[in-house]
This record gives C-alpha cells, sequence and structure tokens, in this order.
C-alpha cells in the first residue's frame, strides 16, 4: 500500500488560465450567438432588419403618428401631421379606443355600478391572497371555499334586485368563509395561531377534550354566518340583468366559471372513464369523446338552438346561463383527458402502496394519487385555462358582447365606423398579457414542484 | 381493490350481519352502475319530453325527409357547384366541401411554417432563436378568432376596390372583393402529361426502394434526390413540351367594376386560411421543438463516433426517434384545424356551420336534425385520424422490457 | 501485489501482454480547453503508441472525459494541437470524419439507438459510412456479438436488454467499424455491481487482440490487469503517468497518494 505519510513530489495545480478573448466576454458571446458562420451572418443581418422594420413601423404607427384625441374616426383620419400629410392609416387612432375604453371592460353595464365588479375582484384578489402568505395554513382550505362559494357572491354582486333566497343563502356563506379566512390570515400574523385555536382558547375550551372544540369553530361560523345574512339581506343593489354584462368582464366572468369548474368534474369523468364499472366507463367515455371531438361552436349553437327544446318552456333559461354550461360541459372533456393523462403516469407501485397500506380507493386517490398527478399535469392545466380564456371569445359568434363583440360594435358605432385595428390591437394586447403571464406562473410552478420532487 | 375486501372481511369489519351484503365489491359495482344507470335514462326522458311537447307547441316534426328539398338560398362561394335551387342536403355537402378544403390547406401549410419554425427556435443563432420565440409566444396566446377578424376587418377589407387591384404577377389578382388567380384549361393532350407526372412519382418511389436494395448489396449510394426530381418534374414538364404545351390560362381581367375569368376567393376564406394557418403553426412548431429535444444528445454523439456525418445523423438516427415525439401533438393539431375552421361563421365564409348549421336551421328550424348530422361529420372525421394516430403509436413504441 | 481489493473478479490474475509498437498513433502537445472561463484542460502533452493501452483516472471534474472526448472531436479544443494516426484535429470536416471511422468511442450510458434491433446498430455505420453491403455487415456484425458473447439478442431492441448487455453491443458496435483506436469514457459507471464484469471481460479480450485502448475508469483491478501505461489527472492537468505496477506500489505525487488512498480505502 502506497504510504501517504512521506511525498517526493507535492502536486502543485498550474494556474488557471484566462481563455482565449475571442471565445469569451461579448466578442466570444457574439462569434458563438451571432457570427458563428457566413450563413449565421446572413441570418443575424436578415433577423436584425426584420426586428427594425418591425418596430418603426410600428412605433410610426402606435406613436409618432398616433392620434390621442379626437371626436370621431374621421377627425383621426383627417388630422394633419407636422409634416403636411394627412394620417390616414398611417397612425392608430388611439382616440376611439379610449371613448370607447369602458364598454370593453365592463360592456353596457351602468357606469356607477361599476364598483361592484370592482368590489368583487378585490375580494377575490383578497380571497386568494393567503396563498401566498407563507404564514398561513389551510390554503387548500382557503381555496376551495373561494371556489365553491365566491361565484354566488360574485352573482349576487353583479345582479343585484331582488335575490333569490338561494342566492342569499349562498352568499352570506360566501361572506361567512371570506371573512373566516381574513381572521384567519389576522391571527395567524398577529398571534401566530390559526382562527380556530384562537376561538377555543378564547372560550376557555382549550384544556377540555379535543372532540369538543369542533362545536366551539361550529358555533363561532354560525354567528358570522347570521351577521353575514343580516348584512347581506340588507343590500339594495339596482337589478343589472345579463343582456348589460358585457366586455373582458363578461369574458372573464365566463372563463372564470369554467376554469373553476373544469377541475373538478375533469377529475370526476377522468376517473369514470378509468372505472372497471362498465355502464359508468361508457357514459363518461362517450361524453368525453363527443364533445372533444366537435368544435365549440357547434356546441354553443346546440345550447342556444336546442336547449330550449329540451328544456320546459317555462323555464325560459337565461342565455347566458346556457352559453357557461356549454362552456363547462366543453371544458370538462377536455380536462378529463388532461387528468387521465396524469393518472396514467403515476406508477403501478403508487396504487399498490396504497391499498397495501389498508386505503380503501376513495382516500387513495384523494391522498396519493391526485395529488402527485395534479403536479405532473400543472402545464397542461394551465395550458388548458389558457385555451379557455381564448376560446371564450367564441361566445361573441352568438351574440354575447364579450370584448371581442363590444371591440367589433366600435367599428360599427357611427362616429367610429372603419375603427377596427386599433380596439383589435387592444384587445390582442389584453390576451396576450393574461396568457402570457399564466404560461410563465405555470413554468415557474413546474420548476419550484420539480425542484422540491425531482422530476420523474 | 379486492385484496384489500378479502383481508378485511376476516377481520370481522363486515361481520354477518343481514347488511354484510352492502360492503360487497361486487354489491356496491352494480348498485352504483345501476344508480348511474337510472339517473341517466330519467334525464333522458326528462328532456325526451320536453323536446316533444315543445316541438308540438311549435307544430314541427321531427325527420330527416327536409334534406330532400329546396334550399333556396344563395352560397357565397363554393368548392362543390351550388346552385339556388339545389336541395338542403346538396347544401350539407357543399358546407363540407367548404370546411375540408380550408382545413386541408391550412394543415399543409401550418405543418410546413410550423417545421420550419420549430426548427429556428433551435437554432444556434440567438436573435432567430428569439425571434421564432416570440413569434410562437404572441400569436399563440391570443385568441384564434380576434386574429381572423383582425385579417378580416384590417387586412383583407383595406385592399384597394377591383379597379385599383394589386396585381404582383400578372394573374394573380388581389383587391377587396377577394384573390384571383388564373384557372387552368387544359387541352386534349394534357392528359399525357398528368399520366407522366404519375409514372414519375411512381418511379422515384420505385428508384429510392431501389437505391436501398443497392446500397444493401453492394454498398453504392445513389444520388436518389435529384434524380427524383427529374422524374417528378423533368419527365412530365418534356412530355407536356412535346405535346405541344396543351395546357391554356384562363386569366382574370376587369370588366366594368369587378374581374371576370380565372378562378377565384374570398376574402373570407383568404383571412381565415392565413389566421388558421398562422395560429396553428405555433402549436406545430413547439410539438416539433419539442419532439428534436426529446431525442438526447448522446444519440447525436454516438452517431458522429460511428463517424456517420451530421446530415446521416439527423436522418438515421434523429429524426426516426424525433418524429415518435412531433407525430401525435402533430395530428391532433390537425384535428383541431379542421375544428377551429368553424370559426369561419364569424367571417361569413360559408362552411359547413355557417351554411347548415346557421342558415339551414334558421330557415328549415330543423335544429335537432341538423345539428346532429354536424356534430356526426366532426365526429367521423376525429374518430378516423385517433384511429389512425393509435395505430401510428402502436408501431412506433419502442420495445421495452 | 498487496493491495488487490478489487472484488471483481475477472481483472485478477495474469497481466495481459502487452503487443505495444513504436509508432505514435495518437499525439496531443500543449492541449488546453475552456468552458467559458473555465480552464478544463491546461498544457496537455501525450503521445500513445500503437497497442498501446492506457487508463486514466482522477477524480470527477479533473478533465480525463473532456480529454478523451477531444481525441475524436466530440469537444473542441481551443489551443494545442491534436493528431490522430498523422492526421491533424482542426476545423476540417474531412479530417474529422476521417478521424471519426478510425476511432471508435464507448459511453457512459451506452447510446444505442433505441429505434433499432441490435443488428441494425452494428450494422448502420458500416453500411452507411464504409458502403459496407448489408448481407457483409451483418457478417461482420454477428462475429463481434459472439465476440461479445450475445448473438442471440441481435433481433432483440436495446430496450429489452441489460444495461450490461447494452454495453457489450455498444463495445460491439464500435469494432464493426474496425477502428484502430478504441476510447472507453467510464464504461462501467452506470452499471449494476453484478454487470461489471461481463463487461470488463469484453474489455481484456480486446485488449488481447492489441488494440489501441484509452480508458477512464476507476476499476483498477482492470488498470493493473491490461493497462500499459496509468495516468492520473487532476484540476486539468496530468499529475502523474506511469506503469501500473509504479503507479500503484509506488506514486510519487502527495495527490496520487490520497487519491489512491481514497479509491481504495473500502
Amino acid at each position: 500500500m502506497a504510504d501517504t505519510t512521506q511525498s517526493d513530489v507535492v502536486f502543485r495545480p498550474k494556474p488557471s488560465l484566462p481563455p482565449p478573448p475571442n471565445t469569451v466576454g461579448v466578442v466570444g458571446w457574439l462569434r458563438k450567438n451571432l457570427f458563428g458562420g457566413p450563413v449565421d451572418t446572413i441570418l443575424t443581418i436578415v433577423g436584425a432588419w426584420l426586428i427594425f422594420t418591425l418596430f418603426y413601423s410600428l412605433y410610426e404607427y402606435g406613436i409618432a403618428n398616433a392620434v390621442w384625441t379626437a371626436n370621431s374616426y374621421r377627425e383621426c383620419l383627417d388630422t394633419v401631421l407636422p409634416n403636411g400629410e394627412k394620417v390616414g392609416h398611417n397612425g392608430a387612432c388611439w382616440a376611439g379606443v379610449g371613448v370607447w375604453m369602458n364598454q370593453y371592460i365592463y360592456g353596457r353595464y351602468p357606469d356607477e355600478e361599476q364598483w361592484r365588479i370592482q368590489l368583487a375582484l378585490a375580494l377575490l384578489v383578497l380571497w386568494l391572497l393567503p396563498f401566498w402568505l407563507p404564514k398561513v395554513e389551510a390554503k387548500i382550505q382557503t381555496g376551495l371555499s373561494c371556489v365553491l362559494t365566491f361565484p354566488f357572491l360574485a352573482a349576487h354582486l353583479f345582479l343585484g334586485g331582488e335575490a333569490s333566497i338561494f342566492l342569499m343563502i349562498t352568499s352570506s356563506i360566501a361572506l361567512a368563509l371570506f371573512i373566516a379566512v381574513w381572521l384567519n390570515v389576522i391571527t395567524s400574523y398577529a398571534m401566530n395561531k390559526s382562527i380556530g385555536k384562537v376561538l377555543v382558547g378564547v372560550s376557555g375550551m382549550a384544556d377540555k377534550d379535543d372532540r369538543l372544540h369542533k362545536y366551539v369553530l361550529m358555533a363561532g361560523f354560525a354567528l358570522l354566518l347570521v351577521m353575514s345574512l343580516i348584512y347581506v339581506s340588507s343590500w339594495d343593489l339596482p337589478e343589472v340583468t345579463t343582456q348589460a354584462w358585457g366586455g373582458l368582464f363578461l369574458t372573464l366572468t365566463i372563463s372564470g366559471i369554467a376554469i373553476a369548474s373544469a377541475l373538478p368534474s375533469g377529475v370526476v369523468l377522468a376517473l369514470g372513464r378509468r372505472s372497471k364499472m362498465p355502464v359508468i366507463r361508457v357514459f363518461c367515455t362517450v361524453w368525453i369523446e363527443m364533445f372533444r371531438s366537435v368544435p365549440l361552436i357547434t356546441i354553443l349553437f346546440m345550447a342556444v338552438t336546442m336547449m330550449p327544446l329540451f328544456l320546459p318552456v317555462a323555464l325560459n333559461p337565461d342565455k347566458l346561463v346556457m352559453v357557461i354550461v356549454a362552456v363547462c360541459i366543453f371544458a370538462s372533456a377536455y380536462m378529463a383527458e388532461i387528468v387521465r393523462g396524469g393518472l396514467q403516469a403515476i406508477s403501478k407501485g403508487q396504487y399498490e402502496a396504497a391499498q397495501a397500506l389498508g386505503l380503501n380507493y376513495w382516500k387513495m386517490m384523494t391522498f396519493i394519487v391526485m395529488p402527485q398527478a395534479l403536479k405532473l399535469m400543472i402545464p397542461n392545466i394551465v395550458g388548458n385555462f389558457i385555451g379557455l380564456l381564448k376560446d371564450t371569445t367564441l361566445v361573441s359568434i352568438i351574440g354575447l358582447y364579450d370584448i371581442l363583440l363590444m371591440v367589433k360594435a366600435s367599428g360599427q358605432d357611427p362616429n367610429w365606423l372603419g375603427l377596427h385595428s386599433e380596439p383589435l390591437l387592444f384587445a390582442a394586447g389584453v390576451f396576450f398579457i393574461i396568457c402570457f403571464a399564466m404560461s410563465k406562473y405555470s413554468q415557474h410552478l413546474e420548476r419550484t414542484i420539480a425542484g422540491g420532487y425531482g422530476r420523474r | 381493490m379486492a385484496v384489500i375486501e378479502k383481508g378485511g372481511s376476516s377481520s370481522g369489519s363486515g361481520g354477518k350481519s343481514a347488511l354484510a351484503f352492502i360492503n360487497d365489491e361486487r354489491f356496491r359495482s352494480v348498485f352504483y352502475q345501476m344508480f348511474v344507470g337510472v339517473v341517466v335514462l330519467l334525464a333522458g326522458y326528462y328532456l325526451y319530453t320536453n323536446t316533444a311537447a315543445n316541438l308540438d307547441a311549435r307544430g314541427m316534426e321531427v325527420g330527416f325527409g327536409f334534406l330532400g328539398s329546396t334550399a333556396g338560398f344563395s352560397v357565397a362561394w363554393s368548392l362543390i357547384p351550388y346552385e339556388a335551387g339545389d336541395t338542403y342536403f346538396h347544401v350539407f355537402l357543399v358546407g363540407i366541401g367548404n370546411t375540408l378544403l380550408v382545413a386541408a390547406i391550412a394543415i399543409v401549410a401550418s405543418t410546413f411554417l410550423g417545421f420550419v419554425m420549430g426548427v429556428l427556435r433551435l437554432s444556434k443563432n440567438w436573435l432567430i432563436r428569439n425571434l421564432a420565440a416570440w413569434y410562437v409566444e404572441i400569436l399563440r396566446n391570443t385568441p384564434l378568432l380576434l386574429q381572423i377578424l383582425f385579417w378580416f376587418l384590417t387586412v383583407f377589407a383595406l385592399l384597394p376596390s377591383p379597379r385599383q387591384s394589386l396585381e404582383p404577377v400578372t394573374g394573380f389578382v388581389l383587391n377587396n372583393r377577394g384573390f384571383y388567380f388564373p384557372s387552368p384549361q387544359p387541352g386534349d393532350l394534357f392528359f399525357l402529361t398528368a399520366i407522366a407526372f404519375v409514372i414519375g412519382i411512381v418511379g422515384a418511389v420505385i428508384l429510392s426502394k431501389w437505391a436501398t436494395k443497392r446500397l444493401f448489396d453492394t454498398g453504392q449510394k445513389t444520388p436518389v434526390f435529384p434524380i427524383s426530381l427529374g422524374l417528378i418534374f423533368g419527365f412530365p414538364l418534356v412530355v407536356f413540351l412535346v405535346t405541344g404545351a396543351p395546357l391554356a390560362f384562363d386569366l382574370p381581367t376587369l370588366q366594368g367594376f369587378n374581374f371576370v375569368g380565372g378562378a377565384s376567393v374570398p376574402p373570407s376564406f383568404c383571412a381565415l386560411l392565413l389566421a388558421l394557418t398562422i395560429y396553428h403553426s405555433c402549436f406545430m412548431a413547439e410539438a416539433v421543438r419539442a419532439g428534436i429535444l426529446s431525442v438526447s444528445h448522446g444519440q447525436t454523439e454516438a452517431a458522429y463516433s460511428l463517424g456517420l456525418k451530421p446530415s446521416w445523423t439527423l436522418r438515421l438516427v434523429i429524426i426516426p426517434q424525433a418524429m415518435r415525439a412531433v407525430v401525435p401533438p402533430m395530428i391532433s393539431n390537425w384535428m383541431n384545424v379542421v375544428k377551429n375552421s368553424s370559426l369561419a361563421i364569424a367571417i361569413g365564409f360559408p362552411d359547413l356551420v355557417a351554411v347548415f348549421m346557421q342558415t339551414s336551421l334558421n330557415q328549415s328550424g330543423h335544429a335537432i336534425e341538423i345539428v346532429a348530422m354536424v356534430m356526426l361529420f366532426y365526429m367521423t372525421v376525429s374518430l378516423s385520424i385517433s384511429l389512425a394516430l393509435n395505430q401510428y403509436n402502436k408501431s412506433v413504441q419502442l420495445k421495452e422490457r | 501485489m498487496s493491495m488487490d481489493t478489487s472484488t471483481v473478479d475477472p481483472t485478477s490474475g495474469e497481466y495481459v501482454a502487452s503487443t505495444m509498437s513504436d509508432e505514435v498513433v495518437i499525439e496531443l502537445v500543449q492541449v488546453n480547453k475552456w468552458y467559458g472561463e473555465f480552464h478544463v484542460l491546461k498544457d496537455i502533452a501525450l503521445s500513445v503508441n500503437k497497442g498501446e493501452r492506457i487508463v486514466i483516472c482522477g477524480p470527477s471534474g479533473s478533465g480525463k472525459s473532456t480529454l478523451i472526448r477531444c481525441i475524436n472531436r466530440l469537444e473542441e479544443h481551443q489551443a494545442g494541437d491534436i493528431l490522430v494516426n498523422g492526421t491533424a484535429l482542426d476545423t476540417n470536416v474531412k479530417n474529422i470524419d476521417a478521424i471519426r471511422r478510425d476511432v471508435g468511442m464507448v459511453f457512459q450510458s451506452f447510446n444505442l439507438f433505441p429505434h433499432l434491433t441490435i443488428l441494425e446498430n452494428c450494422t448502420l455505420a458500416p453500411i452507411w459510412v464504409k458502403g459496407m453491403p448489408k448481407a457483409e455487415a451483418e457478417k461482420v456484425a454477428m462475429q463481434y456479438l459472439e465476440r461479445v458473447k450475445i448473438p442471440e439478442q441481435a433481433a432483440k431492441y436495446p430496450g429489452q436488454l441489460s444495461g450490461g448487455q447494452q454495453q457489450r453491443v455498444a463495445i460491439a458496435r464500435s469494432l464493426c467499424m474496425s477502428p484502430n483506436i478504441m476510447l472507453f469514457d467510464e464504461p462501467t459507471s452506470a452499471l449494476d455491481p453484478e454487470m461489471i464484469s461481463e463487461v470488463l471481460d469484453v474489455m481484456v479480450g480486446l485488449a488481447e487482440t492489441g488494440m489501441t485502448m484509452l480508458v477512464v475508469t476507476h476499476e483498477m483491478g482492470f488498470a493493473k490487469k491490461v493497462a500499459d501505461r496509468v495516468i492520473f489527472m487532476d484540476q486539468g492537468e496530468v499529475v502523474e503517468q506511469n506503469t501500473p505496477d509504479e503507479f500503484f506500489n509506488n506514486p510519487k505525487s502527495d495527490r496520487t497518494k490520497l487519491f489512491l488512498s481514497q479509491i481504495l480505502a473500502h
């Protein structure tokens, strides 16, 4: 064995030298990425020229020659540029977009009632905020309470008028849950305890049997519910019918409901399709394949032409409700296939391990399989949400005034006749920002989760 | 599941009570299925009675008899000839023809564009790579319908009137009435050129088979590509010239306020085709990029170390493996092209949905039959595509232990 | 040979007689390479004779894999010269092709082509690169598959084979091009212990035929049995090179001693 104590030669590593100057730094980067060879250089020049022309013409159209204040499209076109020429189609008429902006966002929703939409949006953001607050626990309960009850509260706010008993109660529950979530946030940060523990402590039951604690919580929630019921029934909101809903607000409402309903219904359908029971499997398979293989527009047409035939005349369902049902059906079928793909990626060993632990089917699915599958599916799920948001624009074809139909309508307004490209570019920008942000966030989520669990 | 139940019954949770069968797996299974079956049947019955009552109230009957009666409206543009006196069934076929035409061209064009974009996204050139990436990101994150409207309302609507038409190449005319191009008028002997073309294709196929055999037998390589090019295009050209160039073109010409002669497609067709092609090329590009990235770099290194040139490495090692990952998303994307061509209705191009599900339905009132027929068409198309896809997947599945 | 701690049997026993000649087949002069700012190969000088068997070892990140990957231009060196069979490796594509045809390489992760059968893996390069008729290529491939002792797997796909079998196919695949030089980049590192010996067996057999071999490995038993020379690398330079006997029993550098004590500690 070699003797490690005495050495004839002591190893002194040579110093690291800097690399040849043309392989690193700005020069190296340029050589590697832009001017690697003659073909590369030509491509770079062509690309640079493309980018320059594109940006320059966009600048000219959108900023340099743009008209920001005008009372009609004609006025925009006839505005004289410093060089003495008329703007015509060489400059954007942002004035028209400005005039119509409120309608693009709220549709025909009355101006003095738009605070209700803003309030609902604020409530939604606040409700979901605890997700990003590290100290707050019970994130899943927070999310579920929001998804399950917020739509009713929002519907009550948006509709106003004489609310039905059903809406009254569900929106009260939503309000009570919202307050409970935020009380929890406040106690979590102020006292480092969840609201439940605080309540139990205040009631003096902390040293009693744990099983009694839930009665304290129930009593606390009941009190909250009664208070919010009293508050909600005191609302006196003027009615705004769904015909007045429109713009980005309507787009987000429809796609929001579709997105919220897609995951649960997709999971049920996917499990049904994988079920060993033939009747359930066949039903789910037919449902999924049928609605996946036809275009959304045919489902929407079906909803508005056939739903009135299928239902009793007396019911006379609202057009918006029928459209939302149609979009939800469509979304459920697509989501089911994504969930099925995720379930297939879970190895058989996970099912076997869960069964060996004695978990029954629903517990196995809830605690072992679904959490893993959902993590795998995040990119596909978000991709599907983005698709749904984009597909919601199809409701404009059957005459719902979503942002796209509002945009079209502004070009048919006698004052702004022919104003098309500017509103369309505005709408494209809105969609791009929302969709791009969603996809980037999903990539971020995917990375953080993959970091925690390792790639499969 | 079965394992647990067997283990559980002996440990006594089920016991011997009269209600033990509730915990029996088979009983539960039958019960659930019956429950779902009954609910579905009840729902079906409810819808059926409502529909029957509603139809009764409107004095309508369900049946396909109306398909034989005259539609009586005009169709703006059709691939299959159509006249105002034709039947509803003919309208159905006209719609299918228009839908398939737009979809087929869009599929070919978007696949080609998508391949180019996908490869450019992997370019070593930073600028090109990012240009392609932003092309994909911007266009796939805005709704297709919005893009269709954009092309239709702002680009094609702003084209000049027929008198000031754009005519970049003689015979190809672009104005706000549509795109006009020469229509070929084959002469008597033109069939010979067509036959020569078919022979050229067959010859090229035989040549490539023969070249492979020659390579395997003797190790000699054959320049298949240039010879095939000659066979497919050169040979018919020679025949065409020898037979006296029997092909005339009917050029569109301006007469009064419009062009006559030649062939034409309306602006709505151009806008729809352009939007479909560009939008779907983004998804193709993503599929191609992911497919190429799915082949590990070790495969390239192994091929290089065996002495294979980069071009052969691509052809023999990378592409066969990448195709497994590219083809499935590509085909489902083709399916989406067919479905999304139904957005034609937003700009008035007479596709199946516009001409049948809207106009015919509004005129005849036979909602149930018409909706069923349209859905059946789309289901047939997508089911046959997914059958083909399953077959492909089965044939290329890698064998593993 | 007091320190024979190797658990792998085929590598113990008789030393395989060297068939080394005086002819130099690989010559590296002052080779330098950087990954970005990182100096990975520092002034490497190395000449390899025909039939010589060299084992390269060293801690991870010492540049040993990079070194042999430079020899068939899977990595590009930025300074110095590399000559293989007298041909200089530069940007000339013809030279690179010629050298790659003559130098076989075996990878840590096998890199078999999963869409081709074992036989097709072996015949692909002979048919397309050498222009060998298919029948002949198959005959040659079967000979080499027999030599690596898996002719019966010829019709299967790589995914159906064990790691050890796959690596043996990879060796056969390289041999089908009848190279004069074989490079091995940690050929047994990705294998389960019981499969290492079947691969080393094949490599010992290859050494017996007089093949020029450069092997990056930590299998010290293999080095003792086969190597003409053991090269120890650290931080991008050759620290020490010697005959296996001298290298293991009488290392000169403190760094070598430390490395040997770590690798042979268990």
